[in-house]
């Protein structure tokens, strides 16, 4: 059983190699042998990565466990198979090639300790999510990644330099000021998953107590469903799904991730882009990998799977539209992100009707999308260190300085938009055909929606590559030399589009049937929309007759409000309620009890006249009384 | 054998008050020496309760001979009285001999109660002596009319009136509301001393004899009158505490602190529906009754000059509120249990917020009445009392055994 120790090993090496960078930046901060730790933690990175692909090409399928608690069947128990082998070599390699970046990114920062402490025990904390069968273990890790978020994202907490904050300042819409610190951006974001975090506390809680085991594989989904009914089943799916969806945030909850762009941009391209945020929606997968909603009948399933289908599309729209009007840089990739994400979810939500091939859809647009992301997220932060300036601006003169970017960013665009014959065509494909096969069962809307949102998507695209490097404003500040590593990161990374390409085309994987849905007539014409849209965007990314609309779109059509504005008057009003009931206690037992005991004990005294006549009186009509009624009642 | 030595003891106590006119030393010899003889008449199981009634009886001779009054020598034959009254009633358990006891408890209080430094309380006198002669007349016309019932058992009229009066009697001996309007106007008026000889050792003996009369006459109607006994300890209990929250005289502080604890008391009279339990309702009983006394001399003392060290006066305080290891915890725990084994809970959750209702009174008197590091022999008197209460550091199942054994005495005899 040697493949235990690999995995505390897989897990560890991270955390321990970023201990000494953690701990020296504490005491004997900004040494020039202290600057050179960062590379400790990289290697720790790459021994991951190690790990990782030894496991993606080596390992049997399986479960592999260790015992911790074996009384309440509680134990780590570690899964390869299909979405984990991959899920993990791509978490390690993307950490891996960010971590590199990081060290020419971030080499002159003020708080190089707690930067790589946390980007460490990020990196961590998703290897765990992603090998975890047992939920409490993928707990730990799921709340590793909150930790981290925050501090990654408030990383430069000082809120000093305007560089790091998402928003115009002194720009308001009614009281609100769309303007949010690092500070504020990372109390956001754990807030939220927070939020999410607790419902799905209670259901993983819940599934203990109805089936008595945390193991993915082994719970007996389908009994258990069938023992709590229609309403007990969507309410524990909902309540567990919580987690995902303010992790990965859909709609309603999709305002953290906008102001996590707070963080430098290794946490962008890292956190927000590929592996963080795709946590949510690998978590369902692979849920849904072992209910097989497919094989069930369990009627309750149907309202949870088309819920998010649904909730998957309308975010997805949402963040596609509003991406469309975004101006700055990070935050305009923040949005596609959620975009994409939706898609995600909704892909795998067909599964119920569609089978295991739906989640295989999802998965394969998860890992395109994390190599594209990534890289558009590097060479964003690269921009944003050359122009010193967070919106979008270059042009074509620009761009010959920034050669490297240039085509990073060409070819990243490309393969995402779904541009034939480019890496996601294929996998869109794979999504239109799915859309389109659940069209029989009597769901329209979806498959137009898809449609809508890849146009939109690769406008955006378009917009973002057009309005950086060829029909942007030029920069104000140009400080285009050195990044070399930088480059090569992102380079390495958005070669990996043409990895996955051939993988795809080549047939390597006996699970992907794209190839076939890709010469799909239909496959063919979404293409050419699609394509159309990103020529059309790349030679007209900005309209200003649409002003009015782009503004409203660049306030994210006001859901800042409901974070910002709603919830806090509820917090507010809360606190209102509290404090009258404070206020009550306090009058009881400060003023209204003393007072009366007060009011008694004076009357008990006015008794005492002095006058024995009195006295006798009181005694004997007392005497006299008690005779009367205890000889009727003795009678 | 035992009656031996009480009949020496009243021959002592006799010849020292006589032989009091020539020196008052002699009086007050004298009934020490009758209250050590009276004790010697005691059967060993009880010699723990005798101890203690020795120990309050000896410290009431202490502050009389600290005090001046108008009898002065005579007095100390009369407390003496009152100690060998509380000695003969544990013993007997004839009917005439416990109506007798009682009054002879009682007639000795009515002239300590007109003595002071200089002009004799006339008028005090009668408040009070008019209130404790119908109370016993009540007590007796209602002992009678139990006796009468119990033995030709027509237990329905006589025996319930017979309760309601001997009740009602034993309340106005000892100051149980609805009939407590003596207690604070005489406590606050009278001579600190004689009052806490009245406060202290007077208490036992009405509460014995209406325990032995009443267990005695017990059957099932006992029942349903036994919450007349407990509607008057609920009242006695509230307007003791709550009256006292207010009074600004240390005396009628004091008042109203007997009345309140004086229903502490009468709560136990309620567990003789449950025999078996009897023996702990009477220990919680007797232990209240002695920590009161304890309680009640130490601070008319300091009353009377105020050289009480603060130490001492915080303790009885703390006595009073009931804070353990003291002996006005295990008193008001025996009586929390006698009223729970017997079902009646909700008593003792009374006797408790009581117990907290009395607190702020019992601190202020302690603030007001203990000054610094005392001196002389009053705060020696203070300093007995407190050793007194701090008796049970030792747990007090001795004294639990001690009562068994006045317990196994009981049976009304002559009558029934």
């Amino acid at each position: 059983m040697n493949e235990i120790p690999l995995f505390a090993v897989l897990f560890l090496s991270p955390v321990v190699s970023s201990l000494p960078i953690a701990l020296a930046w504490i005491y004997k901060q900004g040494e020039d042998w202290v600057k050179k730790l960062p590379y400790l933690s990289v290697a720790g990175l790459f021994v991951s990565l190690l790990i990782s692909l030894h496991i993606l090409f080596n390992f049997e399928e399986g479960f592999y466990s260790y015992p911790w608690l074996p009384d309440f069947n509680i134990n780590f128990v570690f899964v390869v198979d299909y979405l984990s082998r991959y899920m993990g070599a791509l978490t390690a390699f993307i950490a891996f090639l960010i971590g590199v970046y990081g060290l020419e990114y971030m080499k002159d920062d003020y708080r190089l300790g707690w930067y790589w402490f946390f980007f460490n025990t990020f990196t961590a904390s998703m290897l765990l999510v992603v090998y975890s069968d047992n939920l409490l273990t993928l707990l730990i890790g799921w709340e590793g990644l909150g930790l981290a978020s925050w501090g990654l994202i408030g990383h430069w907490f000082r809120d000093d330099d305007d560089i790091a904050f998402v928003g115009t300042k002194g720009r308001k819409v009614g009281m609100l000021e769309m303007s949010w610190s690092p500070s504020f951006g990372g109390w956001r974001a754990i807030s939220t998953i927070r939020f999410g975090d607790m419902p799905m506390f209670f259901a993983i809680a819940g599934i203990y107590a109805l089936t008595g085991s945390l193991d993915i594989h082994a719970i007996p989904w389908e009994g258990m469903f069938e023992r709590i009914g229609y309403f007990g089943t969507i309410f524990l799916l909902i309540l567990f799904m919580m987690g995902p969806f303010t992790k990965s945030a859909q709609l309603p909850f999709s305002e953290w991730l906008m102001t996590a762009m707070t963080g430098p941009t290794t946490v962008s391209a890292l956190l927000h882009s590929a592996t963080m945020v795709a946590a949510g929606t690998y978590l369902f997968m692979r849920i849904t990998w072992y209910i097989e909603p497919w094989n069930s009948h369990i009627p309750g399933l149907e309202a949870v799977y088309l819920f998010i289908l649904f909730l998957g599309l309308v975010s997805s729209l949402y963040g596609a539209v509003v991406a469309l009007g975004l101006r700055e840089r990070k935050v305009l990739l923040a949005s596609s992100t959620m975009s994409s994400l939706g898609l995600m979810f909704s892909a795998a939500s067909t599964s119920f009707w569609l089978g295991e091939v739906a989640i295989i859809v999802a998965f394969w647009y998860l890992i395109v999308h994390a190599f594209a992301k990534a890289s558009l997220f590097l060479v964003a932060g690269h921009l944003i260190h050359a122009t010193h300036d967070r919106f979008c601006g270059g042009d074509f003169a620009f761009s010959k300085k920034m050669k490297t970017a240039f085509a990073v960013t060409i070819l990243a665009t490309i393969s995402l938009a779904g541009i034939p014959p480019f890496t996601a065509y294929w996998v869109k494909s794979g999504m239109d055909g799915l859309m389109e096969h659940i069209m029989e069962e009597g769901l329209i809307a979806p498959f137009y929606l898809l449609v809508l949102i890849s146009i939109f998507y690769s406008a955006f695209l378009a917009k973002f590559l057009s309005l950086n490097f060829i029909k942007g404003e030029k920069p104000h500040h140009e400080h285009t030399e050195g990044g070399g590593l930088m480059k090569v990161a992102y380079a390495v990374m958005v070669s990996m589009q043409l990895v996955l390409l051939a993988v795809i085309l080549l047939g390597y994987d006996e699970h992907i049937h794209f190839v076939e849905e890709g010469f799909l007539e239909i496959s063919i014409t979404v293409g050419l929309l699609v394509t159309v849209a990103y020529l059309i965007a790349l030679f007209k990314p900005s309209i200003r007759s649409l002003s009015p609309l782009g503004n409203f779109l660049t306030d994210r059509m006001y859901m800042p409000f409901i974070n910002d504005y709603i919830i806090p008057q509820i917090g507010w009003g809360i606190i209102k309620v509290v404090d009258s009931c404070n206020r009550g206690i306090d009058l009881t037992v400060h003023r209204a009890i003393p007072s009366v005991f007060d009011e008694v004990s004076r009357a008990i005294r006015t008794i005492q006249k002095g006058h024995l006549r009195t006295y006798m009186k009181i005694v004997t009509g007392f005497v006299m009384v008690f005779m009367v009624i205890f000889a009727l009642v003795g009678w | 054998m035992g009656e031996i030595f009480l009949l020496i003891s009243v021959v002592v106590i006799t010849l020292g008050a006589i032989a009091s006119l020539k020196n008052q030393l002699f009086g007050f010899v004298a009934s020490s020496i009758a209250i050590v003889v009276s004790f010697i008449s005691l059967t060993p199981e009880t010699y723990f309760f005798g101890v203690l009634i020795v120990l309050v009886g000896l410290l009431n001779l202490l502050t009389l001979y600290i005090s001046q009054n108008q009898i002065k020598g005579v007095d100390y034959a009369l407390s003496a009285m009152l100690v060998f009254a509380t000695i003969l009633v544990i013993q007997t358990s004839n009917f005439a001999m416990l109506i007798g006891t009682f009054i002879l408890v009682s007639v000795p209080t009515y002239v300590l109660v007109i003595l002071t430094e200089n002009k004799p309380n006339v008028e005090i006198a009668i408040k009070y002596i008019v209130f404790m002669v119908f109370a016993t007349i009540l007590f007796i016309i209602g002992a009678f009319l139990l006796v009468y019932s119990a033995s030709e058992q027509v237990y329905q009229f006589y025996y319930i009136i017979g309760y309601v009066l001997l009740v009602s009697g034993l309340a106005l001996e000892v100051g149980i509301a609805p009939f407590h309007e003596w207690v604070p106007d005489v406590f606050a008026e009278a001579n600190p001393v004689p009052i806490s000889i009245i406060a202290s050792i007077a208490k036992f003996v009405p509460f014995i004899v209406a325990f032995k009369i009443l267990i005695g006459t017990a059957n099932p109607v006992t029942e349903s009158i036994v919450a007349f006994t407990a509607f008057l300890s609920v009242l006695s209990m509230f307007v003791g505490n709550i009256g006292a929250l207010t009074s600004r005289e240390h005396g009628r502080v004091l008042g109203y602190s007997t009345v309140a604890n004086m229903g502490y008391v009468l709560a136990t009279l309620v567990a003789i529906v449950k025999l078996e339990f009897v023996y702990l309702a009477i220990s919680g009983a007797l232990l209240q009754l002695f920590a009161n006394s304890a309680g009640k001399i130490g601070f008319f003392s300091a009353i009377k000059e105020r050289t009480v060290g603060a130490s001492f006066t915080y303790v009885l305080a703390f006595s009073f509120i009931g804070m353990p290891p003291l002996m006005g915890f295990w008193s008001k725990l025996f009586i929390l249990l006698s009223l729970v084994y017997s079902g009646y809970v909700w008593l003792g959750v009374i006797l408790v917020i009581n117990s907290a209702i009395s607190v702020p009174y019992y601190i202020r008197l302690a603030r007001e009445l203990g000054k610094g590091y005392g001196y002389g022999l009053v705060n020696v008197i203070a300093l007995i009392a407190v050793l007194i209460t701090l008796i049970t550091l030792y747990p007090p199942d001795w004294f639990v055994q001690s009562v068994r054994g006045i317990v196994d005495t009981f049976s009304l005899g002559g009558v029934v």
